[in-house]
């Protein structure tokens, strides 16, 4: 066994760089979690039945991603949930290396919440391939402090987890987010103190080395839940902004406004060098990415990546490539996103963050991908949520967005369930290549079809994990 | 035991006929203080939902027959879909025999695919 698959995810009694002995949860650096951590070798997946006529709840799935393993490339196990229809998105840890010098923290429970539904799961992950379910946090309780929609869970150094919170408790703007304590899990009530000119939420990444929080926006709830309907774009109900909280004072400080540049920015994820004060931000619907940065104590914002809209011939309009998920690999040099309605997944190499580099990208999937099948797979819906090795040599996704996007966009999700995939990269090289033999196929899930959605490695990743 | 004026408490039900888009049809009574998807549930009958508070649109039906009426409001549905027809069955509730068109490819009705 790994540390990596041990419940603590790593101890600090073995790593030379940290010798004052005490434990936690996560890795000193970055480069002590590419490095030491180990290959994975399960993988937590999202299974979502929303929007389908399964009779059955959402789950969170384990997939054997150990090459070594009988049953490598497989859905060995699902942890359904108690309800159905929450729709489960994305999820996170209790700690991460955030707590790196939280004495008896450990990396040991997911915390995994409805996207509709509301309501919030705890999961006990300390044996990565007996998941369960500890305790549940109904939509009741949510609702009493006016939020809705939760998404992005990350720990935060003082004790506490955060959860982004899109809606209020009538699926309205502007929502919020909100704080539970790491210890016993129960809602502590909003973590910010002003949301000043924020009135819409979505991602979120903190450097707490400067004090600095970045939240980006999606829309309403109720705007959309149902499905994407450019009239609410042209009647400004999507977001178009990215907002700078002061992580010490929870207080919004700035609002960076994109414009028709920055259309819905979804994924933040700034560098994992916790001296750096930049990152990348997704704007889906423009198809930018957008590089944020602090220069002088002034933040500031440019397009770096502009891609362009394609024709399909038979469809009426041009086509954005809408990218809807991104991260930096552990070392900070590679970018990597997927753009859902096209069907490719890129590599840029960022080392001059600035002027990010195409250095490779692979097609499957999607409207324009020549390739539509793999190991005799079909392949439904497009590269989407992301998750890289964390030694930067493997790159995982799967191919669901969102249950009522899907049905918009990728009917035959709803029917036949979606896939997860991989691809070997290879760093120094800078390329990657599609794994021909790699395929979980989530239409074969027990119970019957789901959407495979959002990836996290017992042990930590590279978008789960800050550090202080 | 019989109380005299207990038909009178009986609360009024309806007969609400579920349309699959397969062909399926099933009917189930339908208390007026009760929506249809919790009717539903307690027959062991699978409907689609989400939030169960009208924002989502995942359990959107069509009514074909009959009336239904919203006891919250529907914010997932935009004017262009009540007028069409268009239900959330974790809100509705039964006035009369209905017959509603259900399961999970109504609610992609509600918004096409913008660019095709």
């Amino acid at each position: 066994m790994s540390d990596a698959e041990t419940p603590g995810g790593h101890t600090h009694e073995h790593d030379p760089d940290h010798e004052h002995g005490v434990a936690g949860p996560g890795y000193t650096t970055p480069a002590a979690m590419r490095t030491e951590s180990g290959r994975e070798k399960t993988a937590f997946v999202m299974g979502i039945r929303v929007g389908m006529d399964v009779d059955a709840p959402d789950f969170v799935g384990v997939v054997d991603v150990d090459p070594d393993s009988p049953t490598y490339a497989e859905l060995i196990g699902t942890v359904e949930m108690p309800n159905k229809g929450d729709e489960l998105h994305h999820f996170g840890w209790n700690a991460c290396s955030s707590s790196c010098h939280a004495e008896g923290m450990t990396r040991d429970h997911l915390i995994v919440p409805g996207q509709r539904s509301s309501r919030i799961h705890i999961l006990d992950a300390s044996e990565p391939r007996e998941l369960s379910i500890e305790r549940v946090i109904e939509p009741e309780e949510v609702f009493e402090h006016d939020l809705s929609a939760p998404h992005t869970v990350h720990c935060v150094p003082e004790g506490k987890i955060i959860v982004s919170m899109l809606g209020n408790r009538e699926g309205e703007l502007p929502g919020g987010f909100l704080q539970l304590d790491q210890e016993d899990f129960s809602i502590d009530g909003h973590w910010e103190a002003d949301l000043g000119e924020m009135e819409m939420n979505y991602d979120y990444w903190y450097q707490p080395r400067h004090n600095v929080m970045v939240s980006s926006e999606w829309a309403a709830p109720k705007t959309y839940y149902p499905g994407f309907d450019l009239d609410d774009v042209e009647a400004g109900k999507y977001g178009d902004s990215i907002h700078i909280w002061n992580w010490e004072t929870r207080e919004h400080e700035e609002t960076l406004t994109f414009g028709e540049e920055g259309l819905i920015p979804l994924e933040v994820r700034m560098m994992h060098n916790p001296e750096e004060t930049q990152g990348y931000v997704g704007a889906a619907l423009s198809s930018n990415v957008i590089r944020f940065y602090e220069e002088d104590g002034e933040w500031d914002w440019e397009v770096v990546i502009d891609l362009e809209s394609r024709e399909h011939p038979d469809w009426d309009m041009p086509v954005p490539p809408l990218i809807t998920d991104l991260l930096v690999s552990l070392d900070d040099q590679y970018l990597f996103f997927s753009n859902w309605l096209h069907g490719d997944v890129r590599m840029y190499d960022v080392s001059d963050s600035a002027n990010p580099r195409l250095v490779d990208r692979i097609w499957a999937g999607g409207n324009f991908g020549d390739r539509q099948e793999v190991a005799g797979h079909d392949i439904h819906g497009a590269p989407q949520m992301l998750q890289l090795s964390r030694d930067g040599k493997r790159l995982y996704w799967t191919t669901s967005l969102y249950s009522s996007w899907d049905n918009q966009f990728y009917p035959e999700i709803g029917e036949h369930g979606s896939l997860m995939l991989k691809a070997d990269v290879f760093p120094d090289e800078g390329r990657m290549e599609l794994d021909e033999e790699f395929v979980v196929d989530f239409g074969d899930a027990p119970g019957g079809p789901a959407r495979a959605h959002e990836i996290r490695w017992p042990g930590g990743d590279c978008t789960s994990d800050v550090w202080q | 035991m019989s109380t005299p004026g207990a038909e009178a408490e009986e609360p009024e039900r309806y007969e609400v006929t579920l349309c699959w888009r397969d062909g399926r049809e099933t009917s189930l009574l339908v208390a007026r203080d009760e929506t249809v998807v919790d009717a539903a549930e307690r027959v062991g009958l699978s409907l689609p939902y989400g939030c169960l508070y009208g924002a989502c649109g995942t359990c959107t039906g069509k009514l074909l027959d009959g009336t239904l009426e919203h006891r919250a409001e529907p914010r997932a549905l935009k004017e262009r879909h009540r007028e069409a027809g268009y239900v959330l069955l974790c809100l509705a509730v039964p006035r009369s025999v209905c017959r509603v068109e259900v399961g999970a490819t109504v609610q992609a009705d509600l918004v096409p695919n913008p660019w095709k």
